[in-house]
């Protein structure tokens, strides 16, 4: 279809036997695991590194995002981590010399009501002051950026307006886990599938090291980025994280030729799309309402999310669903990541990315290196750690991270 | 007293929440008999109860209603074509009665006297939708959760359910009569819908029905709420 | 799509219900007396148990009555229910039974 995808590398990497020891043992083998050891390896020197991974390499939240990125967070704090991490998107494809599709054709994130204008530009004139490219764009500045989005006031909830991050866009997430992986294994690190950590090994509050599927596995330092399995891991070595884990699903319909040109998300009607690289259609919306760890979730969440789609996008109407999924996406209630020192000493935690990590994935992997590297947070992730939630200096992006991206 | 001065008033100045549409209810509606009947009851008493069971309170109101209160979900006590009960929850019931019965609220209100309980005037609250015929259920299997089959639906059940996605007061008034209460804030998009749900039982009629459907009945789309409201600018039914 | 039975109106669609977390945590009784850490636990901590959770949910468009189930969250099954009410529902499992910084 439209873009025939790259050739696929012969190799990629080995497939070790884990060691009986590491310097340092990250858990979980997906988007932020594998960012987190790239840059322990090509920032700090630390390349006697494992990521262990309960089931095969990316096959949790990595294999099932919808690939938006974007930088336009509301508070200072965010804005300064998410668009330092779309700068590293940029660079990414050249430094890890594989073209993962990192298209930045521009994200609408619409509004349909009069509150929604209103936070909508107060986001534009933040993002601005924090040096984020955005604008805000009339209806029919809208339909020039896209011209198939219904901009009439036939609907029941008129576009009024969008704030527009042209720098936005989308990647291919399977491709991005195997650059990384590449590269990863290049400098010595071993990935490390089918095996799950099953407890921790402490020398008083120190931890040193993991009980896995395969074996004790000590480590001077262990990271966890398990994502939606974040608070049962982090329970086995004595660490409660205010996370809830909810299943969040997409869908992609069949291929298409190219008639969607930007990522268009809209929070009031509950719904955003993009094209593909290859032509399908990729929807999403929100959360299940319930605690759920069981990759999947109702229909009438689809249905719901295909009905303001077919409104906003009335050629989509006989658009076929092909696929469906879920994943298990792990909340916080200011809507904010957690990376951060633990209260047990030399274990790090990362997670609470929720709906909305996978553009995190570059600037989570490099600011959680350098907390475990020096035992001491990067300046960017400082506001993110789990004493926020005790000393009230919450960073609430509901309305930024509003529909799940 | 606002409640009460409110359903007293003159009968000239109500309003039917559906008039507009009374029109192309009554539209899908002919020729009779037909295989789906619409039509809007407006103006009906509707009294909300609050009390728990086994107290003296729910004996006293039971006992003023004459017809008893109901005691599980589904049940109706009374008779649909006057003084009904339906359960809305395990300490809550609503009354509905005719069109002109608010003299209940007062009597109610003593009956429950000082006792922990409620007696509120709801008559504003909700609309009736009464939807007829034998493709009714039909009708009603497109949009309601519930299972309507006689076997857990029989005539005479209640529930509050959701009919697409607007939360309804479903009732089962006569074996092929369904009572559709929505909110009167929800009550055109209601009535909306079904004028909709029903068109291809309409048009599927056996008897040559659909080459008698009028205009408003072919038309697909939902008649936009300014212009409706101009063709019948005065319920077509009051109390 | 769960079918979810409401204590007093039998098995209903999920989209007859919404969500309340977890169950059976209690305001403090004297919020003064808790320290910054012990606030944070009862505001921001809730159980996160992969398998048998006790939560609370209302059937906000049928009877409008919260109640408390004992629900898997990997197989969403649910396991039992109960109208609302300060005891843990039966079949709860013990180690998901301690409600946060809540009892005084
Ligand atoms: C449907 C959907 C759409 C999304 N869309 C977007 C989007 O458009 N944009 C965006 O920015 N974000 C999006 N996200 C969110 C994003 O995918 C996640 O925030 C991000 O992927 C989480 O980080 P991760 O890649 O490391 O997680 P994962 O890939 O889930 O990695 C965690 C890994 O830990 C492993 N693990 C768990 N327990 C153990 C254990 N005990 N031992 C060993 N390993 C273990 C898991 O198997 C898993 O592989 C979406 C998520 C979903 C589900
Ligand atoms: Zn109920």
């Amino acid at each position: 279809m439209a873009v025939p995808p790259p050739e696929h590398p012969d190799f990629l990497w080995r497939n070790p036997e884990p060691k009986s020891s590491y310097d340092v043992v990250i858990v979980g083998g997906g988007g932020h695991g594998l960012t987190t050891a790239y840059y322990l390896a090509a920032h700090h020197g630390i390349t006697n590194v494992a990521v262990v991974e309960r089931g095969w390499l990316a096959g949790g939240n990595m294999a099932r995002n919808t690939a938006i990125i974007r930088s336009n967070y509301l508070w200072d704090e965010s804005a300064a981590i998410y668009e330092q991490s779309l700068k590293l998107w940029e660079q990414l494809p050249e430094e890890l010399d594989y073209d993962f599709l990192f298209s930045q054709r521009g994200v609408l994130n619409l509004a349909h009501t009069l509150g929604d204008v209103r936070e909508s530009r107060r986001r534009v004139e933040a993002n601005r002051l924090n040096g984020v490219d955005a604008e805000w764009l009339s209806p029919e500045e809208v339909q020039d950026v896209c011209p198939i989005i219904n901009t009439g006031d036939d609907i029941r909830y008129p576009i009024m307006g969008a704030t527009y991050q042209p720098r936005a866009g989308i990647a291919k997430h399977d491709h991005v886990a195997w650059a990384l992986a590449r590269r990863c294994d290049e400098l010595g690190v071993d990935l490390i599938q089918n095996c799950e950590v099953t407890g921790f090994l402490k020398d008083g509050n120190r931890v040193v090291g993991v009980e896995t599927t395969q074996g004790r596995i000590h480590a001077g330092k262990v990271g966890l980025a398990a994502a939606g399995h974040s608070s049962q891991v982090a329970e086995m070595a004595g660490v409660r994280l205010p996370i809830q884990s909810h299943p969040l699903q997409a869908l992609v319909s069949e291929l298409f030729e190219p008639v969607h040109p930007t990522v268009v998300m809209s929070n009031h009607v509950h719904v955003y799309v993009s094209q593909a690289h290859k032509g399908e259609l990729v929807l999403g919306a929100g959360i299940d309402q319930y605690v759920g760890y069981g990759q999947r979730g109702g229909f009438h969440v689809i249905e719901d999310q295909m009905a303001a789609a077919v409104e906003l996008f009335p050629m989509f109407g006989r658009a076929h669903v092909l696929r469906t999924w879920g994943g298990v996406v792990d909340t916080t209630l200011d809507a904010s990541p957690i990376i951060s020192k633990t209260p047990v000493d030399q274990l790090y935690v990362n997670c609470g990315w929720g709906t909305g990590g996978f553009k995190g994935t570059p600037a989570s992997g490099m600011t959680f290196a350098h907390t475990i590297a020096h035992d001491e947070p990067h300046p960017l992730n400082v506001p993110f750690s789990l004493e926020r939630f005790e000393t009230g200096f919450l960073i609430d992006e509901h309305g930024a991270a509003g529909v799940a991206h | 007293m606002a409640d009460i001065l409110f359903t007293q008033g003159p009968d000239e100045l109500k309003r039917a929440p559906l008039a507009p549409l009374h029109r192309r209810l009554e539209e899908v509606s002919q020729p009779a008999p037909s295989t789906i009947r619409l039509a809007e009851r407006p103006f009906t008493t509707q009294i909300g109860l609050r009390a728990v069971p086994d107290t003296a309170a729910h004996r006293s109101l039971a006992e003023t209603l004459g017809v008893g209160l109901p005691d599980r979900v589904g049940e109706v006590t009374g008779d649909a074509a006057d003084v009904a009960v339906l359960w809305l929850g395990p300490d809550e019931f609503l009354v509905v009665a005719p069109p002109n019965r608010s003299e209940l609220v007062p009597l109610l209100q003593e009956a429950l006297g000082a006792e922990p309980g409620q007696v509120v005037d709801l008559s504003a609250n909700r609309t009736i939708i009464e939807l007829g015929g034998s493709s009714a259920r039909d009708v009603l299997d497109k949009g309601v959760p519930a299972d309507l089959h006689p076997r857990v639906f029989p005539t005479g059940t209640a529930v509050t359910t959701t009919l697409g996605p607007a939360a309804v007061l479903l009732w089962r008034a006569a074996e092929e009569n369904w009572w559709i209460l929505p909110r009167v804030s929800f009550a055109e998009y209601t009535a909306q819908w079904l004028l909709d749900a029903v068109r291809e039982h309409r048009l599927a009629a056996p008897d040559g029905v659909s080459d008698a459907v009028p205009d408003a009945v072919a038309d697909p789309a939902p008649a936009s709420a300014p212009d409706s409201r101009e063709e019948a600018p005065w319920p077509a039914t009051t109390a | 799509m769960m079918l979810i039975p409401c204590p007093h109106c039998g098995p209903r669609n999920e989209t007859e219900f919404a969500y309340g977390g977890q169950a059976h945590v209690s305001h403090p009784e004297d919020p003064h007396a808790l320290d910054d850490a012990a606030w944070a636990r009862y505001l921001f901590y809730r159980e996160n148990p992969k398998g048998l959770f006790a939560e609370r949910w209302v059937h906000s468009a049928g009877c409008r009555r919260w109640f408390n189930a004992v629900r898997n969250t990997v197989t969403y099954e649910v396991q039992s229910v109960e109208p609302i009410g300060p005891r843990p529902p039966g079949g709860r499992p013990a180690e998901s039974t301690t409600s946060e910084g809540g009892h005084a």
